[in-house]
């Protein structure tokens, strides 16, 4: 916590710029509500020397590189007083055009990790025991001498964690200097057959998808929205593509598992896992679709509909990922069609290529390296943030091979199985504490700066380098510079000054001329075919989509918020399809055993309709014996993988048969989800592009089915499936022309100012006349939620859980222990007491039988703000109310917790503080130090015993009235906006004053498909929702 | 009023208040000393009495310590299950509310009514009143999430110049609760001031006691001029105290009423929380009489006419719930609205269809039974539908808040719902902390009002006559009297 | 008996009316003696001098040591009582040490007070604060109670001390 001395971030003034000494008690430390704390004496420590550049309790932003995956998005950084509270995405930056994914969101919670090492340590005798910086690099420096002067430098082995950047080329310098091979740099994550293939394919490792160009999408197994490459720009592109609805492509999803972006296609073919080659020379013609639906186990018809759409739509686009054995034989397939449909260069641009996924290590060397650990070829072992003890299959045996090594050294700054193996740890800073760049688009260069003085008594590695060459002789005359940053500046075009004038952007143009080079891949270990490995079903390991390969485990967000497509949280499940789940006379939460040759596991089921009816699907990332408190939820797939790799050395997540078997035991399922039909309410609606093209309104809450399309296609108005919709409130129903229900976006107050619903004027009063001088009644913030660009991703729900104070309540010693079978992670999630202000709920349409064709609504719920709010009139004691300028709001210190409001909340949106999650001294306590350090202080930490809601972020908007007003000028349109809509990567979400036409809500509002959830109960909500857009295939539709 | 001196008033004399009519006289009383004897003979403690109270206080420091947990760690302990974010506190503090129910119904209504019956169990009932209230009274604060700020509701001038927000039905929950508890309170304490006099008089052993009981008969002296106002005054308080017994359980169900809630949403619950309120009243006054008149031996003051009439009393109102219920499917249907149907669907053949069984058996289907004058005149029968009423009405406000609460608008957030021991020790709390007040009652002060049993005890004069005559003047002998009745 | 309960009841009702609660008056010792009087009333610096941030954050910004030894470094005091406590200043200098003040005027942090809103509509510094300039040992002068924030709140009626008095202006 005290300022650190050799940090880098010296400004020219002198006085270090980020100088952080602890500010106590002044008024911005966000503390506790608990009723009347004057009378304790209460220290005010000064600073001791003021630093330049930063005035208490206002916000400096600091523009860095993302680091959580090889993508290396812009991020700006909010620090206020020394500590950074909160980031969001980079406007300017090429990859992520200010958006910011939830895995982005968190890291802060690896900077404020609670369970970080607090300095270096070393192994004696066993045991860890914490030393000093001097004496741990004194040892390195000691070792590094024995193994050269033995001779084993060139058995030295480096394990970085895959980044882009100068720092690859700076590492292998460093490595060659001491006689040490060139590094490995591994991502467990990254798909590695498409690597290979695009490479071969298009010459580049990532091609830019621009789905704005595409009239199909057809993705074999390729995630692009989970996690598969580039996420967060897929995402972007995807989401414009599908919002332009005349032009939209139809996304096809071809899959054992129906992933987040096969939750968003308009079409499933739910394949037999590691089947995936037959469709593709389907595709291509080269396979007759009656084999083809014999490999595949869909029926014929649906495959000769899909080929004949695919083959009469160009441009396309095919997509492989998939990760079975022959995934790098499939991707390349998938290429070659492309190429031959002429979509290279189209939709698939290889010249606008991410590079963040160059010059990756495969498993398969990995695997290799542990041979040779095996057999004692390797001298002296440096891992820095790779975890490959955990990533890696357990059958690769990486960690018992791992302890032949004579001395293991670790970088990584959290503990995980690796480090736990190390002899010597040499804690990293954060990626927000150190310098660094990368080049994550051809051209431009986006820099990464320290945001904040280190939380910990950690050191940047690439200075221990550098530390370590000075004390080394021979390499000594090659470092004459202070540290790294010092070595950027160098090499910088435009030297220091450049930097600074390039730092407040984040970005500059520019290359770094890192190698492009595809690394040779070792002899493969090759398994058998899926088909010939023996078990009853089909085994599915795939990367969750916060977690990825386990390195999100330890940030509560990440495992709080419920996985976007299974809503689980804090578990790890065995997915099933309902239809299997039923013959095998398995109910949701019953104990399975899964075997497979490499072992066993014993998992809850639970029946997912999103998945093929012969397999079974487990998620990465969770059950972690060492990474820390919150790491230890869920179990681990990777334990009965077999070791199997494709051919480009990827390891293959789709490699074996496994016996599942009822096993003893239940377990409750830990999920938000309450129940996925939504009975036809219409809470999630859709409309058929034919009906919107049509001007219809295309009344529809219930699935997109075949026969509706066609109805749709004719005259009348398609036959809807659920009866309220129509007979109660059909001639009323959202999404008709008149917007009857607009008047709600405005305050009721001012409506009734207006005679609108019968109030006469003079019963406005005060604040609420909108002639008032505060003028605030005129106003109405207001949001609109685009169906047809939401993809479900909860992006926006990590980043109201880091601008809001959002407790974590799942951790097993945060529950109240009062129920006996509600115990350990994710008790109080079981009794539904998450406390996320926005949610996103998943509805299914159809498919109730266990088939495939299920239509996802994806609905992002937050407290509605209703003009006639429900929960208003209940409160005894004013606590919830009516803002003039139209919020619904929470003032916490006054609710006393009678929880009528939400009793009497048609949304469920409010949620109640159970226990004292922000007081420290409880087993609650969700912000156990330093994670406290990342609250918000702008927003009030509530007490035990509260009621808390959605604000539409009041705090944002008070601080742009409070800027308006110094500025001396009135708030400008779309001059700020919430948390989530200013995270979201599908620009789902707007933000405005629907009062005033010149904001992009007032107009996004008049959009056809407009309509309120629960409009009938007259709430005359703030939030907007537009149906979700469906493509049906038209071909189809005719037929 | 003093007492009878001649036989039956002519048709044309109007009748006075509170004259027994001939099925509930009290044959087996012969005068008044053996009134003040045997009524003050319950008073002295026994060792039984003393285990009751024992027991009571004990479950009575269970539910207080419960609190005290609940109150240092958070309402998380209680089984709350978002959305149902009321649970037992808020059943149980209907359930006692209801429970207070009967006592003004029996003493102030029935009384304008000139129910006869009333006579001998309506001290009883309003003791059980007020300290049902009281219990009733303990839960809204109880179930609070910070309950040290409870006095927010209550509006008072203070320094943050708000006030509570008055369209809220939670407040004017405080209004009606504290005025009925005043009112009753006070109708208790007026009628007993007569019997207290009585006390007082016959105290021969403690000197403190008889001063104290001086203090709270307030002097009385028995003179004309006294039982005049005191009927007056007991006569206005009456009148007083019937629309309170409307109003309350009203506004308590306005709490539900008001909402937006499938299955709250409804008009028809004040009357229908009314007549519960009434039916699930007269049950624990069942309860509470029965065991009363057999170990205090009073059962030729509470003869078997009187339970007989107040388990009509129980059998129309139950009627009257049931129409209720029906009526709630009526509407259900009749309305179309489509969350309205799902939900009572779901009351019926979701998760809580135990409940709703439970419910509909002990309050429509069992009461049915007291049709069979047989059963109606069986003080054991009587005692186990009290419970069941007791049962069923607990579950009865059950199905209103879980229910509603767990199956809602939003199928997303649909719930379960499960107490914990916390619910269940506060539960158990609150039937301590009644009693622990009714058994201090008991021991102190006459659990029959002695005057109004005077007034229809036959007159002394009569006593040469080896029969008794009744006020109707036809001779008759005490045995021929409801058989078996007195030993 | 019963005018007792009432005068209860009365005394109970002023004493919450009055915001009794409230830490009014209460003005400990601080470790280093720092005399508005001279500083403000004698040598007529500015409150900004210090309190830097007054005018453009919701903190007012406590002055670092450094900003005190930038005059102190050459300034010893005039009388022995102020040379003594200059010295205890320069001893926290020396040492390293910033000054442990006791924090005197505290709002609950579900109150969100911006400085710079009221300074800069011209609410001078006594209004709340009190007469700083003369107080020997600085005091809380006010309640700070909600009551007395909605004096002012509702009522003033001309710019520029006209003010919201909605409830999310101040709590969220």
């Amino acid at each position: 916590m005290s300022a650190e001395k050799e940090t880098p971030a010296v400004a020219p003034g002198g006085v270090k710029r980020r100088e952080f000494l602890k500010v106590l008690g002044v008024g911005t430390a966000a503390t506790t509500m608990l009723g009347c704390t004057s009378e304790k004496v209460e220290k005010l420590i000064p600073y001791l020397v003021s630093p330049d550049q930063t005035v208490p309790g206002v916000s400096s932003y600091y523009a860095s590189t993302c680091r959580e995956c090889s993508a290396a998005c812009g991020i700006i950084a909010e620090t206020r007083d020394g500590r950074t509270i909160k980031l969001e995405g980079n406007p300017e930056h090429p990859v992520n055009r200010g958006a910011l994914c939830a895995r982005g969101q968190s890291a802060l919670q690896g900077l404020y990790n609670p369970d970080r090492h607090r300095g270096p340590l070393v192994r004696r005798n066993g045991r860890l025991e914490s030393i000093g910086w001097d004496e741990a690099l004194q040892i390195f420096a000691q070792k590094l001498g024995e193994v050269r002067s033995r001779g084993g430098a060139a058995g030295a082995v480096f394990i970085n964690q895959h980044e882009s950047g100068s720092f690859p080329g700076f590492l292998d310098s460093w490595l060659s200097g001491f006689g040490m091979p060139a590094h490995l740099s591994y991502d467990a994550g990254a798909d590695h057959a498409a690597i290979a293939a695009n490479r071969q394919s298009y010459g580049v490792a990532w091609p830019r998808l621009d789905f704005r160009a595409a009239r199909l999408v057809v993705s074999i197994g390729a995630d692009f929205l989970d996690s598969w490459g580039a996420m967060v720009p897929q995402q972007l592109d995807f989401a414009d593509a599908r919002a332009d609805h005349d032009k939209a492509p139809r996304l096809i999803y071809v899959g054992p598992r129906r992933s987040l972006t096969g939750l968003n296609a308009d079409q499933w073919i739910d394949c037999r896992p590691g089947s995936e080659m037959s469709i593709v020379r389907m595709l291509a013609g080269q396979l007759p679709v009656e084999a083809a639906s014999q490999a595949t186990g869909v029926a014929a018809p649906v495959l000769q509909a899909f080929a004949r759409e695919f083959a009469a739509t160009t441009p396309s686009m095919v997509l492989a990922g998939g990760g079975g054995a022959d995934a790098l034989e499939v991707a390349l397939a998938a290429n070659a069609l492309n190429q031959s449909k002429g979509n290279v260069g189209v939709t698939i641009k290889p010249a606008e290529g991410y590079l963040g996924f160059d010059g990756m290590a495969s498993p398969a060397e990995l695997r290799a390296l542990a041979t040779r650990m095996n057999s004692g070829g390797v001298s002296l072992l440096m891992v820095r943030g790779a975890n490959p003890a955990f990533t890696l299959p357990k059958s690769v045996g990486f960690a018992e091979a791992m302890a032949k090594v004579p001395f293991k050294v670790s970088f990584s700054s959290y503990p995980d199985e690796t480090s736990e193996l190390a002899d010597l740890i040499l804690p990293d800073h954060h990626t927000l504490e150190q310098w660094g760049d990368a080049e994550p688009v051809r051209g431009t260069i986006s820099l990464q700066q320290p945001t904040m003085d280190p939380v910990f008594n950690t050191r940047a590695t690439s200075d221990v380098l550098i530390a370590l060459a000075k004390k080394d002789p021979g390499a000594a005359a090659r470092y004459p510079l202070a540290d790294y940053r010092s070595w950027l500046i160098s090499r910088f075009p435009g030297g220091a000054a450049g930097l600074t004038h390039a730092l407040p952007h984040g970005i500059v143009s520019g290359s770094l001329g890192a190698a492009a080079t595809a690394r040779p891949v070792p002899a493969v270990v090759a398994g058998k075919p899926i088909e010939q490995s023996s078990g009853n079903m089909y085994l599915v390991v795939y990367s969750h989509p916060f977690l990825a390969d386990g390195r999100g485990a330890n940030k509560p967000w990440l495992q709080e918020i419920p996985d976007p497509v299974t809503k689980i949280c804090w578990q790890t499940v065995a997915e099933m399809n309902p239809a299997t789940a039923e013959k095998m006379g398995l109910a949701n939460g019953d104990h399975v055993t899964i075997q497979t040759a490499a072992g066993t596991l014993t998992l809850p089921v639970l029946q997912y309709p999103g998945t093929q009816r012969e397999t079974v699907a487990i998620a990465t990332g969770r059950g972690h014996p060492h990474s820390g408190r919150y790491a230890k939820a869920g179990s681990n797939p990777l334990e009965i993988l077999p070791a199997i790799e494709d051919r480009a050395g990827g390891v293959v997540f789709v490699s074996t048969k496994a016996n599942v078997a009822k096993a003893a035991g239940h377990a409750f399922i830990v999920t938000t989800e309450g129940s996925a039909r939504q009975h036809g309410r219409g809470i999630g609606q859709a409309i058929a592009i034919a009906d919107l093209r049509a001007g219809r309104p295309g009344h529809d809450t219930g699935a997109e089915n075949v026969a509706e399309v066609a109805e749709a296609a004719g005259i009348e108005e398609p036959a809807r499936d659920n009866p309220e919709a129509t007979t109660e409130h059909g001639e009323e129903m959202p999404g008709d022309p008149e917007h009857k229900f607009l008047p709600g976006l405005r305050s009721p107050v001012a409506n009734d100012a207006e005679g609108e619903q019968g109030t006469q004027r003079s019963n406005i009063k005060g604040m609420y006349d909108p002639n008032h001088w505060s003028g605030m009644a005129k106003r109405r913030w207001a949001m609109t939620v685009d169906l047809s660009r939401c993809t479900g991703c909860a992006a926006c729900v990590s980043a109201c859980y880091a601008e809001n104070n959002i407790p974590t309540v799942g951790a097993d010693w945060q529950t109240g222990k009062v129920l006996p079978d509600r115990t350990g992670f994710g008790a109080n999630i079981l009794r539904s007491r998450e406390m996320a202000w926005i949610r996103i709920e998943r509805y299914y349409e159809g498919g109730e039988d266990g088939g495939a064709d299920f239509d996802t609504r994806f609905v992002p719920m937050m407290c509605q703000h209703c003009g006639n709010a429900p929960c208003e009139p209940v409160c005894p004691v004013y606590a919830t109310y009516h803002s003039p300028d139209g919020l619904n709001v929470q003032v916490y210190n006054r609710c006393v917790g009678t929880r009528y409001c939400s009793n009497n909340c048609p949304y469920k949106v409010r949620y109640f503080n159970w226990f004292g999650y922000g007081e420290p001294a409880r087993s609650q306590y969700a912000f156990p130090e330093p994670l406290n350090w990342q609250l918000n202080p702008d927003v009030t930490v509530r007490g035990k015993g509260v009621m808390e809601k959605c604000s539409f972020c009041v705090q944002r908007i008070r601080e742009a009235e409070n800027r308006a007003t110094a500025e001396k000028r009135t708030l400008k349109p779309d001059e700020f906006t919430t948390a989530c809509a200013a995270g979201c990567p599908s620009r789902a979400l707007v933000f405005g004053d629907a009062a005033d036409e010149n904001w992009t809500v007032a107009q996004m509002a008049k959009d056809s498909r407009a309509y309120h959830v629960f409009e009938e109960l007259n709430t005359y909500t703030a939030v907007v929702y537009l149906k979700k857009v469906n493509h049906p295939n038209p071909a189809v539709g005719t037929a | 009023m003093a007492t009878l001196t001649k036989p039956v008033p002519a048709k044309d004399e109007p009748r006075r208040p509170n004259i027994a009519t001939g099925d509930v006289q009290l044959p087996a009383v012969r005068d008044y000393e053996q009134v003040d004897r045997e009524i003050i003979g319950t008073l002295h403690p026994t060792v039984a009495w003393f285990i009751g109270l024992g027991v009571a206080v004990f479950f009575l420091i269970v539910g207080a310590s419960a609190w005290m947990y609940q109150i240092y760690n958070g309402l998380g302990v209680a089984g709350y299950n978002p959305p149902v974010m009321w649970g037992v506190y808020i059943i149980t503090f209907v359930f006692w509310v209801g429970i207070g129910h009967a006592g003004t119904l029996i003493s102030a209504i029935l009384y304008l009514f000139r129910a006869g019956f009333r006579t001998t169990i309506y001290r009883c009932a309003e003791a059980m009143t007020v300290f049902a209230v009281m219990t009733a009274g303990l839960f809204p604060i109880l179930h609070l999430g910070r309950p040290w700020k409870f006095f927010w509701l209550i509006p008072y001038p203070n320094w943050r110049y708000i006030w509570p927000q008055f369209k809220s039905p939670l407040v004017w929950d405080v209004f009606a609760i504290l005025t009925y508890l005043t009112v009753s309170a006070t109708f208790l304490y007026i009628g007993l001031i007569p019997d207290i006099a009585v006390l007082r008089d016959r105290e021969k052993i403690s000197p403190i006691r008889k001063r104290i009981f001086a203090q709270l008969s307030l002097g009385w002296r028995n003179t004309d001029r006294e039982w005049r106002h005191f009927a007056r005054a007991y006569l206005f308080l009456a009148a007083f105290s019937t629309p309170l017994v409307l109003s309350v359980h009203s506004v308590v169900s306005f709490d539900f009423a008001m909402a937006l809630t499938p299955g709250w949403h409804t008009t028809i619950f004040p009357p229908y929380f009314v007549a519960g309120a009434i039916f699930s009243g007269i049950g624990m006054v069942f309860t509470i009489i029965i065991p009363l008149r057999k170990f205090f031996g009073l059962k030729h003051y509470v003869t078997i006419n009187h339970l007989d009439a107040a388990a009509k009393l129980a059998l129309f109102t139950s009627l009257v719930v049931g129409c209720a219920y029906m009526n709630e499917w009526f509407v259900a249907w009749f309305s179309g609205n489509e969350f309205e149907k799902a939900f009572f669907a779901n009351r019926i053949w979701g998760q809580w269809w135990w409940a709703s069984a439970i419910l509909y058996t002990c309050n429509m289907v069992l009461p049915l039974s007291l049709f069979v004058q047989k059963l109606r005149r069986n003080a054991a029968w009587l005692f186990i539908i009290s419970f069941t009423i007791n049962i069923g009405m607990w579950f009865e406000r059950f199905v209103i808040v879980v229910p509603s609460l767990s199956h809602e608008f939003e199928p997303w957030q649909w719930t379960s719902y499960r107490p914990t021991w916390v619910d269940y020790a506060i539960l158990c709390g609150s039937f301590g902390w009644f009693s622990m007040w009714f058994l201090l009652f008991i021991k102190q002060l006459p659990v029959i009002a002695i005057t109004e049993v005077k007034e229809i005890v036959p007159p002394k004069l009569r006593l040469a006559h080896p029969h008794g005559i009744s006020p109707s003047g036809e001779h008759f002998d005490f045995e021929a009297d409801t058989p078996g009745e007195h030993d | 008996m019963p005018g007792f309960v009432c005068i209860a009841a009365l005394a109970t009702m002023l004493s919450a009316y009055s915001g009794a609660s409230s830490s009014e008056g209460n003005g400990p010792v601080q470790p280093v003696q720092f005399r508005h009087t001279i500083h403000v009333d004698t040598l007529k610096m500015n409150c900004l001098y210090c309190h830097f941030s007054a005018n453009k954050s919701f903190d007012p910004g406590l002055p670092a040591v450094g900003t005190c030894m930038g005059c102190h470094t050459v300034i010893a005091g005039s009388s022995d009582g102020n040379k003594a406590e200059i010295k205890k200043l320069v001893g926290f200098w020396g040492k390293n040490q910033p000054v442990p003040w006791i924090r005197i005027h505290k709002l609950p942090e579900y109150v969100h007070f911006p400085h710079m809103r009221h300074v800069n509509a011209g609410v001078t510094c006594q209004t709340c604060h009190g007469q700083i300039q003369s107080m020997k040992q600085v005091y809380q002068a006010s309640s700070l109670n909600m009551g007395w924030c909605i004096n002012c709140h509702i009522g003033q009626s001309n710019p520029p001390f006209r003010a919201r008095y909605d409830c999310s202006s101040c709590h969220y």
